[in-house]
């Protein structure tokens, strides 16, 4: 159960000076971002946004210097994203690279793709997309079939990948497909690549999803030729390599705050002496103080260097039940009573389409549960 | 003290001491003496109080283990009223008595009149855990910190009455008690302190009872066998819990923060306490409500005998959800404070955990 303990974590004054300077940024930044944009979340892409968040030092702002980064601590960033995702700043553009690509080439080729490519990420103009899922593996992701073949002019991948986000806007992808059989083991035989997304025999079409928003993709691979050094980390060693990874992927703020607007949106609507009112929205405030403060502590086990896996399966999904209960609650106490064409609701229409996704996404609730509950020695 | 020697002592006196056949006697009522006695002895009751008073001085966060403890081992001792009692009179720079003390916390028409060495308290606190075996009472009223008499049948009138836990939960009438000591309320930053200190005791002993719980189904779902193997081996069982690991875990989060902000002797000003004091208190008794109902569904039939130790465990979260102001209580004066901020004040309330309207949503 230890690995499930989640301690608290308090934010030096240096930490709060940060935030000062966050939120002048953002008001300046977000001034005519209108709600009916913030309520997307960090769905919302804008590279000229990333770009001056690069700028800012504000992306990758825990790496080396000698990638881009501006080596501050773990809780530093934290303040950044918390208060990015705070405002619905439209973050989508850069935030799978910073969260996750970016540490994976660091860790696993710092001295050839690293260098070459983390930099442009830390300045808010190179993008990343996740490929992980395909059409008949999702859930149980070691069953991927897109495949890689080792030629003397490279690998060749032939496959496809579903449900990529922002695949259209990506410079380059990870993916993790097949290298080799699965054998006795199934998370045997897996491999990560970096996909350079212009590359011929890639081809990225567009999925509608249930909001009526282009976000995610279908990639197919047609013979698509990556070069040898573009194999990320060890032939063999995918899944590990992939586990590590989603930690990372579970791991923030993001988790908790993603109907933000839609609670904010209530809180401009509510009568403080509508009591009905004030206790759903007081219960939402205190969840989310134990959410941001759990967020919080597992940013503090990264800033240990402890493996946060568990710790971060359990954040997630604590926070997309309240992600997720706010349009229900938000029914309850205005459905059909928000005038039409408010941003109440607008916030409402939109968030009640989009939150089934948000404990699926990243890891469904029944594997984040099996994850926690191996956690507890049950399985 | 370090808070490791508090935390080694808690755990040895309820782990060697508060065993099933304590539990059952008192239950019967009995009052637990000798157990009553030791943590007294070990310096407990006196964790938080000044040192200039004989106490301590821990602060909340070193006292946590001892609060966890209460709800971990089903500690039937007024332990964190006294505790809370002692750190009131000490910080106002009274002399704390001997023997436990009741927490008045709200109540109906309480007053004072005369002055000087004969002020009195009337008015009528319907419910005071603990009070048939505390000589004194500590209550604010009318912003004034008080230490009253509650020994006295001539003043004090006792009806008694038991929480589902079967630990005492009497209304207490007083007509003209005497005020034994007065003094300014020691934190000002909190409206109502009694009320304040005891949500966050109650937050710090519920999520100690939901660890124990977690911990108990955890290790009933191996033992138990039904269709040929342990009942954990199915998925439903295994989500099951591992929604209320997210209970208890979210819960402590906020008991251990509440504590963080929670005022003692040394550090008086607290402006983030009350905040932290209501999430506590809301984000446990939700996790108490999940929790319980989860805990009672792994058991089966068992769980639902006198006879098994489940219920001590669950009696307890669910008198203390209610106790100290319920969640929805403290929702109610939370979420008004947070609609008073507006929109534009909610994020920059919650990253210094204080709603400033929240003092005065306390006053209903
Ligand atoms: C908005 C959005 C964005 C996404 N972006 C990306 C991306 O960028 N890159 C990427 O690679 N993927 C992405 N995904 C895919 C996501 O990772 C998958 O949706 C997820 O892993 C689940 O896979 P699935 O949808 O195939 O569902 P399935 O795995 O088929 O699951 C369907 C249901 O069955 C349950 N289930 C499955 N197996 C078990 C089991 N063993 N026990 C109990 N229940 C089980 C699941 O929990 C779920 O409830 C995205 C998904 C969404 C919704």
């Amino acid at each position: 159960m230890q690995a499930l303990r989640i301690d608290p974590c308090t934010l030096s004054p240096e930490c709060e000076a940060l935030r000062a300077e966050v939120r002048a940024f953002l008001a300046e930044a977000m001034a005519d971002v209108p709600p009916q944009k913030r309520v997307r979340s960090w769905a919302g892409a804008s590279p000229a946004f990333s770009r001056k968040l690069g700028a800012r030092g504000w992306i990758g702002m825990t790496w080396p210097t000698r990638y881009g980064g501006r080596e501050r601590s773990a809780l530093e960033r934290y303040v950044v994203m918390e208060e990015l995702l705070a405002a619905g700043a439209p973050v989508a553009a850069h935030w799978i690279a910073e969260r996750q690509s970016a540490l994976l080439l660091m860790r696993l080729s710092p001295e050839v793709l690293a260098p070459r490519i983390v930099p442009g990420i830390a300045r808010g103009e190179t993008y990343f997309c996740i490929g992980m899922s395909e059409p008949d593996s999702g859930s149980d992701l070691a069953s991927v079939r897109t495949r890689a073949v080792r030629t003397d002019a490279g690998w060749v991948i032939n496959g496809r990948k579903v449900w990529t986000s922002g695949a259209h806007r990506a410079h380059y992808m990870i993916a993790l497909v097949r290298t080799g059989t699965a054998g006795e083991q199934r998370h045997a035989g897996l491999s990560q690549f970096l996909v350079d997304m212009k590359t011929p025999g890639l081809t990225v079409r567009p999925i509608v999803n249930q909001v009526g928003e282009h976000d995610f993709n279908e990639v197919t691979f047609d013979d698509v030729l990556v070069p040898h050094d573009c194999l990320v980390g060890t032939e063999g060693e995918g899944w590990s390599q992939v586990s590590a990874e989603l930690a990372f992927e579970r791991s923030g703020p993001e988790r908790y705050l993603s109907s933000t607007e839609l609670l904010l949106q209530m809180i401009d609507a509510a009568d403080p002496a509508d009591a009905r009112q004030a206790v759903a929205i007081g219960r939402i405030s205190a969840n989310y103080a134990a959410l941001r403060q759990m967020s919080l502590g597992v940013s503090g086990m990264l800033a240990r260097g402890e493996n946060p896996a568990q710790a971060a399966a359990l954040v997630k999904d604590q926070g997309a039940l309240v992600e997720q209960a706010m349009p229900d609650i938000a029914h309850d106490l205005f459905g059909g009573a928000a005038a039409p064409g408010s941003a109440l609701a607008h916030a409402l229409a939109y968030t009640t389409l989009a939150v089934p996704s948000f404990s699926l996404r990243g890891g469904t609730r029944e594997i984040l549960r099996g994850i926690i509950a191996r956690g507890l020695g049950l399985r | 003290m370090s808070d490791a020697m508090i935390e080694e002592t808690a755990a040895r006196i309820f782990a060697d001491h508060v065993d099933r056949a304590l539990l059952e006697r008192f239950e019967k009522g009995e009052w637990p003496a000798r157990l009553w006695g030791l943590a007294v002895d070990n310096g407990l009751t006196m964790a938080l109080a000044g040192e200039d008073a004989g106490g301590i001085g821990a602060t909340w966060h070193d006292a946590y283990p001892i609060l966890r403890g209460i709800g971990y081992w089903q500690v039937p001792l007024p332990l964190a009223e006294t505790m809370i009692g002692a750190l009131l009179l000490s910080a106002a720079g009274r002399a704390v008595p001997d023997g436990p003390i009741a927490l008045v916390e709200e109540g109906e028409a309480l007053a004072l009149a005369g002055s000087g060495e004969a002020v009195r308290l009337s008015g009528t606190a319907r419910r005071v855990p603990w009070a048939r075996h505390c000589a004194h009472a500590v209550a604010v009223v009318g912003g004034q910190l008080v230490l009253a008499n509650l020994a006295d049948p001539a003043t004090v009138r006792l009806t008694q009455r038991e929480s589902p836990a079967r630990e005492p939960d009497d209304e207490v009438a007083f007509d003209g008690a005497r005020v034994l000591a007065a003094a300014a309320n020691p934190f000002p930053d909190l409206a109502a302190p009694v009320r304040t200190l005891a949500a966050v005791a109650k937050s710090a002993m519920m999520a100690g009872a939901l660890e124990w719980l977690l911990e108990q189904c955890v290790q009933y779902a191996s033992d138990r066998v039904q269709f040929g193997r342990p009942i954990g081996k199915n998925q439903a069982i295994q989500q099951s819990i591992a929604l209320m690991a997210g209970d208890a875990g979210a819960a402590r989060m906020a008991a251990l923060v509440a504590c963080a902000d929670a005022p003692d002797t040394a550090a008086r000003a607290c402006p983030a306490a009350l905040f932290s004091a209501a999430a506590a208190k809301i984000r446990a008794g939700e996790a108490a409500t999940r929790a319980a109902s989860i805990a009672h569904q792994v058991h089966g039939a068992i769980g639902f005998t006198y006879e098994h130790q489940l219920n001590y465990a669950t009696r307890r979260l669910w008198t203390w959800r209610e106790a100290s102001g319920s969640d929805a209580w403290w929702a109610e004066r939370l979420g008004r404070a947070v609609i008073e901020a507006r929109a534009a004040g909610f994020w920059p309330s919650m990253t210094r955990r204080q709603f400033a309207a929240m003092p005065s949503t306390m006053e209903h």
